[in-house]
C-alpha cells in the first residue's frame, strides 16, 4: 500500500499541489496527464529524490516522507532508461545489489534471474550504448526489478520506443507485473496505455489530481471538461441542466440520470448511440431526429457523423453500419439511454 | 550551396583561410628549424635545459593535481547545487582567467608577500615567494579557472538522473559521485587535465612575478625561453620553445580527441 497524503512540492516552474494517492498493494497504477502536468515530480518524491514542502508519504504503513531515497526500496525507471554507459548490462542491473554490499555470487544469480525476467540474458556482457531502445528499456527494468522493491515508478516507460517495440513491451509490463504482483505507479501521457495496463488511473493536471478511477470510469463518466477532453470523448456538449433531470442543449432536451441544475456538460460515448432509419417509439427518451453528414470507416469500426441541430459522433460496428443500410444525406433517427448520458457542472468555459 | 558554380565569396573566405594557416605553420616550422640538429641536441641535453624540463614538469604536474582536487568538488557543487551567492562566485572564479597573468603574479605576490596570511605561511614553513613553491601556487591560481570550467560543463552534461537512479539503488549521494557521475566524466576531466596541464607547463607571467627568474632555481621552460633570450643564448631559448611547441600540440591534440566526447552523455 502506497499512499500519498496531501503531498505538496514547488520546484520552479513544476509543483504538486495537495496530492493525494492512495495505491493499493500489487495494483497497477497509471498517473495520466499533459506535458507540465507534474508527473515526473510526483514520480521522484515518491522515490525519495525531492522531499515534500507538506504532507507524508506511507508505504506499507512505514512512514518514508523522511527516509532518503536509497533506504526506500522503491525502483525508478525513466522513459531515457538512464542506464550507466560505463556499465555492461550485467554491472548495471548488479550496481544495486553492489551497493548493499551483496556477496558477488549471490549478485550474479540475482541479475541472471532478472534479466531471464526480461529476456535480455544474451545481452548481458554488452554496454547500453550497443543495445536498441526497448533492449535498454528492459536493462532498466531488470536493474530495478533485482532489488525487489516495495514499489516499481515507472516515468513514461514506453514513450521513447517505435510503435512495434511499445507494443511488445506493453505486453511485457502487463507479464511481468502479472508475474510479481509487484505494485506498479507509471506515468504517462498516453491513454492508450492506461486502457491495457492500469487497473487504477489518476488524471493530473497543473500540479493537482482532478479525478481518480478505473479506466472504465475516467472513460465513461469524465468528472470535468479537462478529463474529457483529455481521454478524448467525442460527443461532448455544454447545456444547461434543471432539476427534473434533463439538460437543454442547443434545441435539444436530453434526458440523464442525475439531475444537476446549471451550466453542465454532457458527454456520450459514440458506441453507446443507437441509429435507426425507421422511427422509433416517440415515449422513448432520448430520440432525436437527424441527418447524417459523414461516414468514417475506421478499422473494423465505422464512425457515423449525425447532425441533429447539434453534431453528434456514432461509432457501428461494420456488420451494424451495413445492416442500418445508411448513406450520407439519410435522414436518420438517433437514441441513447438517459443512463449512457454522463452529466457534470461545467463551470466557467475552459480549453481542454 | 552550389558547388558548380565557384562563387566569389565562397573562393575569398577559403583564400583568407588559407593563408593564416600557412602562416601559423611557417611560424612554427621557423622556431623548431632555426637550430642545426646537433646543436639542438646539444642544448636539449645541457644542464640548464635539463633543470628548466624537470623544474617545469614537476611543476605543472604539482599545480594540475591541485587544480583536479579543487575544481571537482566546486564544479560539482556550481553544476548541481544551488546556493545563496553562486552567480557572483562564479563570476569571481573566472576572474583569475581573464586577469593579465603579470597582474595576477603581482596580487599572488602581495598576498604571500607582505599579507598576515602569507607571512604567517612563511613563518611556518611554507615559503612561497621567489621559490619553486611560487611557480606551483601561480600555475594553480592561473590555471584553476580552465579546469573549473571545463569540469562544470562535463558535470553539467551528466543527467542527474543517472544520480537519481543510483540512489534509489542504494547510493548516498558521495557514492552516487563516485560511481556514477565521475566516471561518466572521465574524458572530459582528461581533456581538462591535459589542458590544464599544457597551460601550466607555458605559465610566464603570473610565475615571473611570483617566484622570480633565478637561474637554476625558478627557472621552467618559459623562464628558460626567456633568460636565455635576454643574453643571446639563442640556441637555448630555441631549445625550450621547441619543447613547449611540442607539447602544446600534443595538449591541443588530446583535448580535441576527449573534449570533444564530453556530449555523449
Amino acid at each position: 500500500m502506497l499512499t500519498i497524503d496531501s503531498v505538496s512540492k514547488s520546484l520552479g516552474e513544476f509543483t504538486l499541489s495537495n496530492v493525494s494517492l492512495s495505491i493499493g498493494d500489487g495494483e497497477y497504477f497509471i498517473v495520466l496527464g499533459p506535458t507540465g502536468a507534474g508527473k515526473t515530480i510526483l514520480l521522484e518524491t515518491i522515490a525519495g529524490i525531492y522531499s515534500p514542502d507538506a504532507g507524508r508519504i506511507l508505504l506499507n504503513g512505514r512512514d518514508i516522507t523522511d527516509v532518503p531515497a536509497r533506504d526506500r526500496n522503491i525502483g525508478m525507471v525513466y522513459q531515457d532508461y538512464m542506464l550507466f554507459p560505463h556499465l555492461t548490462v550485467e554491472e548495471n542491473i548488479g550496481f544495486g545489489l553492489k551497493s548493499r554490499r551483496a556477496d558477488p555470487v549471490f549478485i550474479r544469480g540475482k541479475v541472471e534471474e532478472s534479466a531471464e525476467l526480461l529476456n535480455i540474458s544474451h545481452l548481458l556482457h554488452r554496454y547500453p550504448g550497443t543495445l536498441s531502445g526497448g533492449e535498454q528499456q528492459r536493462a532498466a527494468i531488470a536493474r530495478a526489478l533485482v532489488m525487489e522493491p516495495e514499489a516499481l515508478l515507472l516515468d513514461e516507460p514506453l514513450s521513447a520506443l517505435d510503435v512495434k517495440t511499445r507494443e511488445s513491451l506493453r505486453v511485457e509490463l502487463a507479464r511481468i507485473h502479472e508475474a510479481t504482483g509487484m505494485t506498479i505507479v507509471h506515468i504517462t501521457h498516453n491513454f492508450e496505455e492506461v486502457f491495457d495496463l492500469a487497473d487504477r488511473v489518476a488524471i493530473m493536471r497543473g500540479g493537482e489530481v482532478v479525478q481518480v478511477g478505473t479506466p472504465e470510469e475516467i472513460f465513461r463518466r469524465p468528472n470535468s471538461d479537462f478529463v474529457a477532453g483529455f481521454v478524448g470523448v467525442e460527443n461532448l456538449f455544454r447545456g444547461m441542466g434543471s432539476s427534473t433531470g434533463t439538460v437543454a442543449v442547443g434545441n435539444l432536451r436530453i434526458q440523464v440520470e442525475n439531475a444537476i441544475s446549471g451550466p453542465v456538460s454532457v458527454a456520450i460515448r459514440p458506441e453507446d448511440i443507437l441509429l435507426s432509419k425507421t422511427a422509433l417509439p416517440e415515449n422513448e427518451k432520448n430520440v432525436f431526429l437527424g441527418r447524417i453528414d459523414s461516414v468514417r470507416p475506421n478499422g473494423g469500426l465505422v464512425r457515423v457523423f449525425v447532425n441533429t441541430g447539434i453534431p453528434f459522433q456514432v461509432t457501428l460496428t461494420r456488420q451494424g453500419f451495413e445492416e442500418a443500410g445508411i448513406a450520407p444525406g439519410d435522414a436518420v433517427y438517433l437514441a441513447f439511454r438517459p443512463s449512457s448520458a454522463h452529466v457534470y457542472p461545467s463551470g466557467a468555459p475552459e480549453e481542454a | 550551396m552550389n558547388l558548380k558554380k565557384p562563387s566569389f565569396f565562397r573562393a575569398a573566405t577559403i583564400t583568407v583561410a588559407l593563408l593564416i594557416a600557412i602562416f601559423i605553420l611557417l611560424v612554427i616550422l621557423g622556431v623548431v628549424t632555426h637550430s642545426p640538429m646537433g646543436v639542438f641536441i646539444e642544448s636539449l641535453f645541457s644542464e640548464e635545459i635539463q633543470f628548466a624540463v624537470r623544474l617545469s614538469i614537476i611543476t605543472s604536474v604539482i599545480s594540475t593535481l591541485l587544480c583536479i582536487l579543487v575544481a571537482v568538488p566546486v564544479a560539482y557543487a556550481l553544476a548541481r547545487y544551488s546556493f545563496p551567492g553562486k552567480t557572483v562566485m562564479n563570476m569571481l572564479m573566472d576572474i583569475p582567467m581573464a586577469l593579465p597573468p603579470l597582474v595576477a603574479g603581482v596580487g599572488l605576490l602581495l598576498f604571500f608577500g607582505v599579507s598576515p596570511i602569507g607571512k604567517s605561511l612563511a613563518a611556518a614553513g611554507l615559503t612561497v615567494v621567489f621559490t619553486p613553491l611560487g611557480i606551483i601556487v601561480a600555475q594553480f591560481f592561473v590555471n584553476l579557472p580552465y579546469m573549473l570550467r571545463v569540469t562544470r560543463a562535463t558535470f553539467q552534461s551528466v543527467n542527474p538522473r543517472y544520480e537519481y537512479v543510483a540512489k534509489t539503488l542504494g547510493c548516498t549521494d558521495a557514492q552516487a559521485f563516485w560511481r556514477v557521475t565521475l566516471p561518466m566524466s572521465s574524458n572530459g576531466l582528461l581533456a581538462g587535465s591535459v589542458i590544464t596541464w599544457s597551460k601550466g607547463i607555458g605559465e610566464f607571467g603570473a610565475a615571473l612575478m611570483l617566484a622570480g627568474a633565478t637561474r637554476m632555481k625558478t627557472e621552467t621552460l618559459p623562464l628558460s625561453l626567456f633568460l636565455n633570450m635576454s643574453i643571446g643564448k639563442l640556441e637555448y631559448a630555441i631549445s625550450a620553445a621547441t619543447i613547449l611547441i611540442m607539447i602544446s600540440i600534443v595538449s591541443l591534440y588530446v583535448f580535441e580527441r576527449y573534449g570533444g566526447a564530453t556530449h555523449v552523455y
